[in-house]
């Protein structure tokens, strides 16, 4: 990829993903009232200057919604992705770092998460416990600390046998202090955030399948993206657009974050 | 040793492995299924069960003892394939005679559409050749292609669909809800290649494919023993289809998963009656045996497949099997 193309990407995913921070972090500072909004009258108008983004089939302004709707996966998608990130580098570092029974034993707990069905799983878990989307980011970190893992040990056990790295176990320094500063923190942090981008997008899209499949996590009233996309798809032939906006918040949400964390990663390979 | 006992070891080493993984993916089932908050029975099962049957699951769930031996008692009962009887979605009837015949459906329309999505992507990656200046600002779009959910191009397709429909079809008296497409028959096939190609477009499947192969023809296709073959004279095709079949078995084995989950979703989508539907059908009425019966099925298949990859691996490649598997 040519050096401006990927600037390009950098920016504009960048800033996409700072837009979507910014309204998760300032989401729970405004003041809204889902059911004050209700305005049966001026359902499903098209986008206008009093609506933004227009009204849903309760004439709830959608632009309102959305921003508040980042809430339902903002936090619950942050924290799994410091869970899943610090979890799969910690089991990739000692996986690809260790030899022997350690190296077999953390390979083989890895592989067992990685066998249970991703989407299947989270709801044979929303059918036993009551599923709040803190539960459900919770079980989705569980079962990406594999995919994490995977791609930082395969950078430890190539780092492994460097010769400055080499030269670190000759110093005598321990193993943890190479792992976590030498290996892990000064190699492996672009990948460790590109891995937690994903991890991130694959919560929205957990959150937001959900909701569409069954009326898991966020409820109504409260607004999610997921209940959004949900409840709009049955009126797609009257209004569409209560469905477009969120579906389209979704879709560039996602490959924003993709995007970003790719980038990142790329950019520390080409100039390393 | 002879290359055939050294591919029967691979296997049973492999094989072996996998019983592993299925007793602690189980075991992960069964814990899920013990944290269930307060008496667990209550929990999990519809109001307004009667109590013998309460009893009677617990007993069958092994819920009555402590979590080891109830894990034993529920692991000898399902490994022979009996999971106990529905509640709701078939009440009484047990749970193989209705999640086997939805499973095979979900499984024939996953693997076709897995299988289709790979043969497109060689070909796509064969169409578009070594990633050039020229394809340049195709990667942006290519990730929103990749980042698409299943349920997103479901809408979106169903919608075009439906589009041409009132077009160009509708003048013969044919009428349809307005969101779904396609006339609702149970024994027509159509619903079934709509659901496929969405499952192929939907949550990356295409596009994350079509990336993994392209880089693996291209880096084979610079690689210095096909300049080798090339420099003798030999033609090329045979040996890179030859060093394509390992990675595209890994491929296919790591994206079953994520296309099984894909299939949950369109098969809610399109109301096709497989295992996915019936999936969130037994989670909505908490007809837990069900649910739990098709989350091990499910299970079984990923690591059965990854088995059977290996396999094909070590048969493809003789360093596998140099390597002890």
């Amino acid at each position: 990829m040519g050096a401006s193309t990927g600037r390009l990407g950098l920016w504009v995913s960048g800033c996409i993903v700072a837009l979507v921070i910014l309204a998760g972090l300032a989401a729970p500072m405004i003041p809204y009232d889902p059911v004050a909004d209700v305005n049966l009258d001026g359902a499903l108008a098209p986008p206008s200057g009093d609506h933004l983004f227009g009204t849903d089939a309760q004439g709830r302004d959608v632009a309102m919604r959305l921003l508040k709707g980042t809430e339902a996966f903002f936090l619950p998608g942050l924290m799994a992705a410091a869970l899943a990130t610090l979890f799969g580098a910690v089991a990739g570092a000692v996986a690809g770092y260790f030899q022997g029974p350690i190296r077999s034993a953390v390979l083989g707990v890895l592989q067992l998460l990685d066998t249970l069905p991703r989407l299947v799983f989270i709801i044979l878990v929303c059918t036993i416990l009551n599923p709040s989307i803190l539960l459900i980011a919770f079980v989705a970190a569980i079962l990406f600390i594999p995919a994490n893992a995977t791609v930082i040990r395969r950078k430890v056990e190539a780092l492994a046998s460097e010769d400055y790295i080499l030269a670190h176990v000759a110093h005598g320094f321990r193993p943890a202090r190479i792992l976590v500063y030498h290996i892990l923190w000064l190699q492996c942090r672009p990948l460790l955030i590109r891995q937690a981008m994903y991890v991130f997008g694959y919560v929205l899209f957990v959150e937001t399948a959900l909701a569409y499949l069954g009326d898991y996590g966020v409820q109504e009233p409260a607004p999610s993206w997921g209940n959004m996309v949900a409840q709009a798809k049955e009126l797609f032939g009257i209004g569409a657009w209560p469905w477009l906006f969120p579906a389209v918040a979704i879709v560039i949400t996602i490959a924003s974050f993709l995007a970003f964390g790719n980038l990142v990663a790329r950019r520390a390979e080409e100039t390393r | 040793m002879n290359r055939v006992t050294g591919l029967l070891l691979v296997a049973l080493r492999r094989a072996a492995a996998g019983l592993l993984l299925l007793v602690g993916a189980s075991f992960i089932i069964y814990v899920t299924i013990r944290s269930a908050p307060g008496d667990a029975v209550d929990a999990i099962t519809p109001m307004g069960t009667p109590d013998d049957l309460k009893q009677k699951l617990a007993a069958e769930f092994g819920l009555d003892r402590d979590p080891l031996s109830g894990y034993v008692t529920w692991l000898g009962r399902s490994a022979t394939g009996d999971f106990g009887e529905s509640l709701v979605v078939a009440a009484g009837e047990p749970v193989m005679a209705v999640a086997g015949p939805a499973f095979v459906k979900t499984l024939a329309l996953a693997g076709v559409s897995l299988l289709a999505a790979g043969l497109l992507a060689l070909l796509g990656a064969m169409l578009l050749g070594d990633p050039s200046a020229r394809q340049q600002w195709l990667t942006g779009p290519l990730y929103f292609g990749t980042a698409a959910p299943s349920y997103v191009v479901a809408v979106l397709f169903t919608q075009g669909m439906n589009w041409f429909v009132h077009a160009f079809v509708e003048q013969g008296g044919y009428e349809t809800p307005v969101w779904y497409p396609i006339p609702i028959a149970s024994d027509s096939a159509m619903p079934y290649v709509f659901a496929g190609l969405v499952l192929l477009a939907g949550d990356g499947l295409y596009m994350d494919y079509l990336n993994t192969v392209r880089a693996e023809l291209n880096a084979l296709r610079n690689a210095q023993f096909i300049a080798a073959v090339r420099a003798k004279g030999a033609g090329v095709v045979r040996h890179i289809a030859r060093n394509l079949v390992v990675p595209f078995v890994s491929a296919f084995a790591s994206r079953l998963p994520i296309v099984l989950g894909g299939a949950v979703i369109v098969e809610y989508v399109f109301t096709l009656e497989g295992a996915g539907y019936l999936l969130l059908e037994a989670a909505r009425e908490r007809d837990f045996p069900v649910v739990v019966g098709l989350s091990v099925l499910f299970t079984v298949t990923i690591i059965a497949v990854g088995l059977l990859a290996d396999v094909v691996r070590a048969i493809v490649d003789p360093r596998e099997v140099a390597r002890g598997g």
